[in-house]
């Protein structure tokens, strides 16, 4: 099946292009003196039920790609469209605030640190009902059982809904928060960096929730995260992202086994793995990540890929599909015989 | 310059010996155990993992040796050897025995230790190096200190150890302000501080947790090459169990302020005894394992560290817990293999009384 087969029925996003920059300014009259390339044309699709994951350093864009995903943030160029229920597909990147109104509850985010995404404030009733009630989707005791019903399905006891976040450990306000992005039963969830700030042992609590409740409600998650190891287990398609660009993209096991772009190879190379038999050297990377703000010419990641020719300093590759669905940024990706995580 | 630390320890080959020791921070909420009996052997020119969730009391333990407990911490029981090389006057070198919880936290010994022979890195480097000196400044500070010589040559020697530490134009970066170095090489500049003076012990606390993956591979190959080379013992404070795997020789588990398990790298990994150190090897995605397997989660939260709890710490979140032992007494430090200790009533009868 072609992807414009796919296109019809299986897919829930399509984005195109996307770029996101912000002006860097200067000086007493704020005079814009350059351009932060965030998001630097990033194609992608997302199947329904899937979990793309999408991994990079810090500073790669990924927060920043998951937000314009969701018009949090204003694209500055691409186009982003999402297969809504009732609407069909629509053009995110063009639509009003109302227009976006009627759309924004299929799509909800989890944040990073479940210590500042919850208002200190208010109770986990009222965080959890915040959305019920601006969507006008229940009141009095029907919103109170609707309540009770999410905190039940992330796992905690509904008694507990008069308490403030405080009252709760990591593990569990993120389960708060996820409960506030389940209340109107989205399809896309982007989860940027959900078990980051978690203990090693409420991770996987966390982790085998969300997979539950993508089997529960049909879910289709964007999984933003740097730990390779938990993309790794969570994700059925894996992105790569470095300064703003997605470098490669296929599925999991391909990504990880048979990667056809040198920084993958790198990141693989660097994970340390729990195992103290397999103690590999990381492949040393010269120089530092490329600023957003002036990238190098031709492959952003050339002055730092030990595979450079010289057509990689004065051509940027273009991103393009490899092998059937299997994605990459590399003008050598068909002759590189690159090393998997495993060696 | 670098000084052997194999030569200067006990027969044991420790340099640090840490016994049933207890640290308790009077708050206004109450009175918080955050070490509880933690026991543990640093053994001299190698690295010493310490890992355990947060609140396990591994920062505390190696703030405790360097005799920075903050307050309202104190250390209410316990005590913490260190094996330190002196000259004698025949040019024969003896082993002296230092415990560091008899000194006075200010006192002129610990300072002088401090630094010295005992030196820390930190997890942000931006928040522990100061921003109003330059780097230089700052790593002159400890050379300064501890070693005599003169502002030029202290100069000289922050230029050296940036270099070996892996920072490129060490001649500009001595004049450079903290701010103006990305994550990494800030890491590089307080790796640099510490070992300015040669320590033989070195903690390093989380030092690559704020760091991007390939940023933290660099990272711990420095300091794999520089503890070869300069052949001091690093603790290596952490949790994650993949830099564990990658970095240490020898491993302690860490469990709500006791040590539940310790032992070299591999029976740790491979044979782990403790049905803690089992449940979190378990409970972590294994990166390359192909297996799309669920996750085994420890049950229930790590407890509060005002709860007091009878028994073993772990009972009330462990598989094989048996009613009536475990709820009521703390298992005694038990040997099941060369250098492979373990706190569980599956390989003792023997108990100790509580706290």
């Amino acid at each position: 099946m072609d992807k414009a087969d796919l296109m019809q029925q299986e897919l829930l996003l399509d984005v195109k292009g996307l770029k996101k920059y912000f002006p860097v300014q200067s000086g007493l009259l704020r005079r814009t003196v350059g351009t932060v390339r965030a998001v630097d044309g990033v194609d992608l699709f997302v199947r329904k039920g899937e979990t793309l994951g999408l991994v990079g350093e810090s500073g790669c864009g990924k927060t920043t790609a998951g937000r314009t995903i969701l018009r949090l943030l204003q694209p500055t160029a691409g186009e982003i469209r999402f297969n809504d229920p009732k609407l069909g597909w629509v053009n995110l990147e063009r639509m009003s605030r109302q227009e976006l109104a009627a759309v924004r509850p299929n799509m909800q985010i989890i944040f990073q640190d479940p210590f500042s995404s919850l208002n200190p404030r208010m109770t986990v009733e009222r965080i959890i009902a915040e959305p019920l009630v601006i969507n006008k989707v229940a009141k009095g005791q029907e919103l109170k059982d609707r309540v009770a019903d999410l905190l039940r399905v992330v796992g905690m006891r509904p008694e507990y809904m008069s308490r403030y976040p405080h009252a709760f450990s990591g593990g569990q306000r993120q389960r708060i928060g996820i409960a506030r992005a389940l209340a109107l039963n989205p399809k896309l969830i982007i989860c940027d960096e959900p078990v980051s700030a978690l203990d090693v042992s409420i991770q996987a609590q966390v982790l085998n929730l969300l997979e539950d409740l993508q089997a529960q409600f049909d879910l289709t998650y964007i999984f933003i995260a740097h730990d390779l190891s938990v993309v790794e287990h969570i994700s059925d398609r894996v992105a790569v992202m470095y300064v703003g660009q997605i470098v490669e993209l296929a599925s999991t096991d391909e990504l990880y086994y048979t990667p056809k772009h040198p920084y993958t190879e790198a990141l693989m190379a660097a994970v340390p793995k729990p195992d103290p038999r397999r103690r590999d050297r990381p492949i040393k990377l010269p120089g530092e990540v490329a600023s957003p703000v002036n990238p190098p010419s031709g492959c952003y990641f050339h002055p730092r890929c030990r595979y450079a020719k010289e057509v990689c300093s004065k051509e940027a590759p273009v991103f393009r599909e490899v092998t059937p669905l299997h994605y990459a940024r590399c003008h050598f990706a068909d002759e590189l015989k690159l090393r998997g995580v495993v060696g | 310059m670098a000084k052997q630390a194999g030569s200067s320890t006990t027969p044991e080959g420790l340099v640090v010996r840490v016994r049933d020791l207890h640290v308790y921070f009077f708050t206004d909420l109450g009175v918080s155990r955050a070490l509880n009996g933690v026991s543990l052997d640093i053994p001299a020119g190698k690295v010493t993992g310490v890992v355990g969730e947060s609140g396990c009391g591994k920062s505390v333990t190696a703030l405790s040796i360097m005799r920075l407990v903050p307050h309202p911490g104190r250390i209410t029981k316990g005590e913490i050897l260190l094996y330190r090389e002196r000259e004698k006057q025949n040019g024969h070198s003896i082993v002296e025995e230092v415990n560091l919880t008899d000194l006075d936290p200010q006192g002129p010994v610990i300072r002088s230790i401090r630094g010295a022979e005992l030196a820390m890195i930190f997890q942000e480097p931006m928040t522990s190096l100061n921003p109003s000196y330059t780097i230089g400044d700052q790593i002159m500070e400890a050379i300064l200190l501890h070693q005599q010589c003169t502002r030029k040559e202290a100069e000289e020697r922050a230029v050296d150890i940036l270099a070996r530490a892996g920072m490129p134009n060490p001649q500009t970066v001595v004049r450079r302000y903290p701010h103006e170095l990305s994550g990494g090489m800030r890491q590089r500049a307080m790796i640099a501080m510490a070992l300015s003076c040669t320590p033989s012990v070195l903690f390093a606390d989380e030092p690559t947790t704020a760091l991007d993956v390939t940023t933290e591979a660099q990272i711990l190959d420095l300091m794999r090459e520089l503890q070869a080379a300069m052949g001091m013992a690093i603790v290596f404070i952490t949790h994650n169990l993949g830099v564990v795997a990658q970095m240490c020789d020898t491993v302690a588990v860490m469990y709500l302020g006791r040590v539940v398990e310790q032992a070299p790298v591999e029976p740790l990994f491979y044979d782990p005894q403790h049905p803690y150190t089992r449940a979190l090897l378990r409970s972590i995605p294994h990166v390359g394992s192909r297996t799309k397997a669920r996750l085994q989660p420890i049950r229930g939260v790590v407890p509060d560290p005002y709860a007091t709890i009878e028994g073993c710490p772990f009972h009330p979140r462990c598989d094989y817990r048996k009613p009536g032992l475990c709820d009521v007494r703390v298992p005694a430090t038990t040997q099941v293999g060369e250098n492979h200790t373990v706190r569980c009533f599956l390989y003792t009868e023997q108990g100790e009384d509580n706290g």
